[in-house]
């Protein structure tokens, strides 16, 4: 081994043919010219195994086609983000109509119903009457409208209010009957405690229970009754001094009926109850005790005096 | 060519870049890894990388792209130890009028070049088999394997070194 061994790039060059004149002569001479010019000829006679160009091809044909198959059919179709952008419109829009939507149920003359609040409390909703909530953040902002009569049983949490016309009651988890009528306003607590405000008065009491309180004509009046009396969920309305007139209104909203009330005195006070189930009976627990006859006249009950 | 630029996503281009490397590209893994399933997957992979990047690559990138990415899958390729080469010799036609010992000999002679060869280190082989079986340039190898020139020169003096000292006198 001579100069080639020394020179890195020697033997690349006599390969490539870019040795000089003198150098090609001189390696023509040393003893390894022979070898490697034979390893050079040689070499160049070799092959590299046979490979498959046409079958390689056709299998990348055989790609393309099913990608551009692929492709085409995404594009006849909506695009991915159109979808994704749509379906974010109807979810947000259906969330914002369902959690903002106010809840709204009503009953009917002789109806019940009993409505579950998002937060699991119960609201048994005497007849003709109207509840309504907000869903939205409702276990932070638990307010409820009320028209007509409900019981209220309210899971602990944040405070719970009810608005009503004359007022409002604000409790932390209690049971309790709340009555909301054109000049008559009615809260009974029947458990925990009860805040009852009014809207006019700028009154506030707070209730135990068997303590109840009402306003009649703006001015609040208070009283006790017996929490394990019957009430209206068990088919019995129960009254305790109570203005004659709410009587009367509570049994046309429970028998659907109409009274001629003119020909006697509605700001009497009357203590007793009434079934829900027998109109005739309920009538004449009412009336008589009240020395007031009533007959009936083309759908309309005609009270009548006993007294004048 | 001409000044226009060619899309590689085009039917006639993709055959034409197809039709003039992939020959080159197969030698050139086969060399490394003396398996020519081996070769002809990282080609098809190679070839389908190029596709699906077709519209991100001009004409004249799309050599070097294929080298680049036939190189990284065979790096890619752990079992790519078993190097067996196995070149077909062909003597030319005017070789035919030598005599039997002749052709004894120059086949033995060949057989002991093929082992040589197949021993040869990676690098060695693969610039020695290049500039000698495809031909090309120590140009056109710098920018196959994306080493320079004069690396390529060095190994190809390597690889000759070495198969001298293997095949020893004749």
């Amino acid at each position: 081994m001579e100069k080639y061994s020394q020179d890195e790039t020697f033997l690349a060059r006599w390969i490539s043919g870019d040795l000089s004149t003198e150098e090609l002569d001189e390696f023509q001479k040393s003893k390894d010219y022979p070898v490697l010019k034979r390893i050079n000829d040689a070499s160049q006679r070799l092959e590299a195994p046979k490979f498959d160009q046409q079958n390689l091809f056709n299998k990348l044909e055989q790609y393309k086609t099913n990608r551009l198959q692929q492709e085409k059919r995404t594009i006849k179709l909506i695009p991915n983000w159109a979808i994704a952008v749509a379906a974010s419109v109807v979810i947000a829009f259906g969330l914002f109509y369902f959690l903002t939507a106010e809840s709204h149920y009503n009953t009917g003359f002789g109806q019940q119903m009993a409505v579950t609040l998002p937060d699991r409390s119960q609201v048994q909703l005497n007849s003709n009457s109207d509840l309504d909530f907000k869903s939205l953040n409702w276990k932070n902002n638990r307010e409820i409208n009320l028209e007509g009569e409900a019981f209220f049983d309210v899971e602990k949490g944040q405070s719970f209010k009810v608005y009503t016309e004359e007022g409002v009651v604000e409790v932390l988890g209690t049971e309790f009957n709340v009555i909301s009528r054109a000049n008559y306003f009615e809260v009974r607590c029947q458990e925990g405690k009860v805040k009852v405000s009014s809207t006019d008065a700028n009154d506030e009491v707070v209730l135990l229970p068997g303590n109840a309180v009402r306003i009649v004509n703006n001015k609040l009046e208070k009283w006790d009754y017996n929490i394990s009396e019957p009430n209206w969920l068990i088919g019995e309305s129960t009254f305790q001094n109570t203005p004659l007139s709410q009587v009367i209104i509570s049994l046309q909203n429970q028998f659907g009926i109409t009274f001629d009330a003119s020909n006697i005195n509605l700001s009497e006070r009357f203590t007793g109850g009434f079934t829900h189930k027998n109109l005739n009976l309920a009538l004449k627990t009412v009336m008589t005790p009240m020395d007031i006859s009533y007959s009936v006249d083309d759908n309309k009950i005609i009270l009548k005096d006993l007294d004048n | 060519m001409n000044n226009e630029i060619k899309s590689v996503c085009e039917e006639k281009t993709y055959k034409l870049i197809f039709d003039s490397h992939s020959k080159a590209l197969f030698n050139f893994i086969y060399y490394k890894c003396g398996d020519s399933e081996q070769a002809e997957d990282i080609v098809q992979e190679a070839f389908i990388k190029l596709w699906d990047n077709c519209s991100n690559i001009i004409f004249d990138k799309a050599k070097s792209f294929l080298f680049t990415v036939a190189r990284n899958l065979f790096l890619n390729e752990v079992a790519h130890k078993k190097i067996v080469l196995q070149h077909k010799s062909n003597l030319g036609p005017d070789r035919t009028d030598e005599t039997p010992e002749f052709l004894m000999e120059e086949k033995e002679f060949m057989v002991k070049l093929k082992k040589a060869i197949a021993d040869l280190p990676e690098k060695q082989r693969e610039v020695f088999l290049l500039s000698r079986i495809d031909k090309k340039k120590y140009s056109e190898i710098s920018e196959m394997l994306g080493i320079s020139i004069k690396a390529v020169e060095k190994r190809m003096s390597q690889a000759l070194v070495i198969l001298r000292e293997k095949i020893g006198d004749i």
